[in-house]
């Protein structure tokens, strides 16, 4: 008989399986810490990814068009405005231009911001300045010609702000990457304490189960064998932690969107403007089963082996 | 098969529990070794099934040098041993059936076939309506003969057993040293460590003595007339 055999029996997969899930049956409590521990940090890490996906989508939908608002003064004449209008219409780079009244302004105002409509019915006047808006050709946006032509529509009497939208869009990219990083380095950390739990939990794990492993090693199972069981227990307590998580993210969102949304459309309507793909729901639960997997690696290089 | 040379073993410079032993076993031999508690030969054992190393010496089995070996390869070596401890070992939380077949699922025997090769083995200890038993709910005698069960289950190439028969009345020591010898039949080298003089004095076998570590004699025993042990070995009338 070959000595170096280190292949695994055919049938010892499912053994690893079944012993994992009768060993997570029999330690019902610490298995229940491990995957509420991996649960917790990984709803932590989707919040802070669903907040971030849903900004992006604002900003890739912002991202084809590059809108101008030219905010009039409360006072501006009719002369005034239809001066404005000329020169817009006299310079094409200010493309599809579009007039918004007050009253317009108004009526958006109401529409997205449902919840604040009766703060703004109680005021003595209209307080929404009227606007054009305008598109401008994204490349062009950023060009020196451009900016010239920005400072002389300023400069043009009952002008009260040009405003870009890519601005914002820029400071959306900028919260977007703030979102993620401070999701990755919360989502991180917690994982690692996550890790540790279920180290823990296997450790003790392993010592209720001492006297069988000596067995084990007497009768010739190999390392693998005995630590498969342990192995594959790290890694399903990861995975259940991580369907948990995703369970509870689901459960968040579709009440955030039933409860939230319909009261200030505008804000809750980006942020519950849909789920996370399918992509990092994968990632999510992989995290999961790595962080159990290193967890209870951690406990199996510990344990003991013969001289 | 098993070969023994200069070995001791000291566990601390007060306590040394083998001095310089040497003896050999060949292939398909059946060897009683004897002594009083403490003589030494649990470690013996231990040494063959190489859960401890000697101090000194050399240990071989199956032609491999035991000190040389490495970890990797100890599980795949400790399979062609069959080894009954003189505590049974068996794994509490399973039945007797998941004992054997934990064996056979470390052995690689396919799960299909563990029912039978199972059956066959308690058969053989006259247990196999006990298939679905705990250890816990078994007489000492009984959880002795399961563990001589899981030992024999894959006829392994050598059979060491630390006081097979401790546990068991006299029918039962009768059945289970003809399980034995039936295996030695079959081609394993068996080492039967026992306090039984009696089997030991009439079996006709090689009999290796141990006395505080040391061996104090090695010959073969002398049949003499003993009804139970004859009928096992074939010995007299």
């Amino acid at each position: 008989m070959p000595l170096h055999d280190e292949s695994l029996p055919k049938n010892t997969l499912s053994y690893f399986f079944r012993e994992a899930m009768r060993r997570m049956w029999v330690s019902k409590r610490t298995s229940f810490v491990a995957i509420a521990m991996i649960a917790i940090s990984l709803f932590i890490v989707g919040a802070f990814l669903l907040v971030a996906e849903n900004l992006g989508r604002a900003v890739a939908h912002a991202g084809g068009t590059s809108r101008v608002n030219i905010y009039l003064n409360s006072d501006a004449t009719p002369q005034q405005i239809a001066a404005v209008d000329a020169w817009l219409a006299a310079h094409h780079d200010f493309a599809g231009r579009k007039f918004v009244s007050k009253e317009v302004a108004l009526a958006r105002f109401r529409e997205y911001f449902a919840n604040l409509s009766g703060v703004v019915g109680q005021l003595d006047e209209n307080p929404f300045p009227a606007s054009f808006e305008c598109e401008v050709t994204p490349g062009l946006a950023q060009s020196a010609p451009f900016a010239k032509q920005a400072a002389e529509l300023r400069a043009i009497a009952g002008v009260e702000e040009v405003q870009f939208d890519w601005e914002w869009v820029e400071k959306l990219k900028k919260l977007i990457n703030l979102v993620n990083l401070a999701g990755l380095v919360a989502g991180g950390l917690l994982a690692i304490a996550a890790a540790f739990t279920i180290a823990n939990v296997i450790r003790l794990t392993m010592l209720l189960y001492r006297e069988e492993i000596d067995i084990m090693r007497l009768v010739g199972a190999t390392e693998r064998m005995i630590r498969g069981p342990f192995l594959i227990e790290g890694i399903l307590q990861g995975l259940l932690g991580a369907a948990v998580a995703i369970a509870l993210l689901v459960a968040a969102f579709l009440a955030g969107r039933h409860f939230l949304a319909p009261r200030n459309s505008l804000l809750w309507g980006f942020l519950f403007n849909g789920f996370l793909p399918w992509q990092k729901l994968v990632a999510l639960l992989a995290g999961g089963m790595l962080a159990g997997y290193l967890g209870s690696w951690m406990s199996v290089r510990e344990s003991g082996e013969e001289t | 098969m098993i070969h023994f040379y200069h070995v001791t073993k000291r566990f601390d410079a007060y306590s040394t529990a083998l001095h310089d032993v040497t003896f050999h076993i060949e292939k398909g031999e059946f060897v009683f070794l004897t002594g009083a508690s403490g003589a030494g030969k649990s470690t013996l054992l231990k040494l063959i099934l190489r859960q401890m190393q000697p101090t000194e010496g050399q240990v071989v089995v199956n032609g491999r040098n035991l000190k040389a070996m490495k970890r990797s390869q100890l599980p795949f070596f400790r399979r062609e041993i069959g080894m009954v401890f003189q505590d049974f070992k068996l794994i509490e939380r399973m039945t007797v059936f998941e004992n054997l077949s934990f064996i056979l699922t470390v052995l690689g025997v396919p799960p299909r076939e563990h029912k039978k090769r199972a059956y066959g083995a308690l058969r053989a200890v006259s247990l196999h309506h006990k298939l679905n038993s705990y250890p816990l709910q078994l007489s000492g005698g009984e959880q002795q003969r399961i563990a001589i069960a899981r030992a024999l289950i894959n006829d392994p190439l050598v059979i060491v057993a630390d006081e097979p028969t401790g546990n068991l009345d006299p029918d039962l020591t009768q059945e289970i040293v003809q399980i034995f010898a039936e295996a030695n039949l079959r081609g394993s080298t068996v080492l039967i460590a026992t306090h039984d003089r009696e089997l030991i004095e009439h079996s006709g076998r090689r009999v290796i003595t141990l006395d505080h570590g040391r061996i104090t004699d090695e010959k073969v025993a002398v049949p003499q007339r003993a009804p139970r042990v004859e009928s096992i070995f074939g010995i007299g009338g």
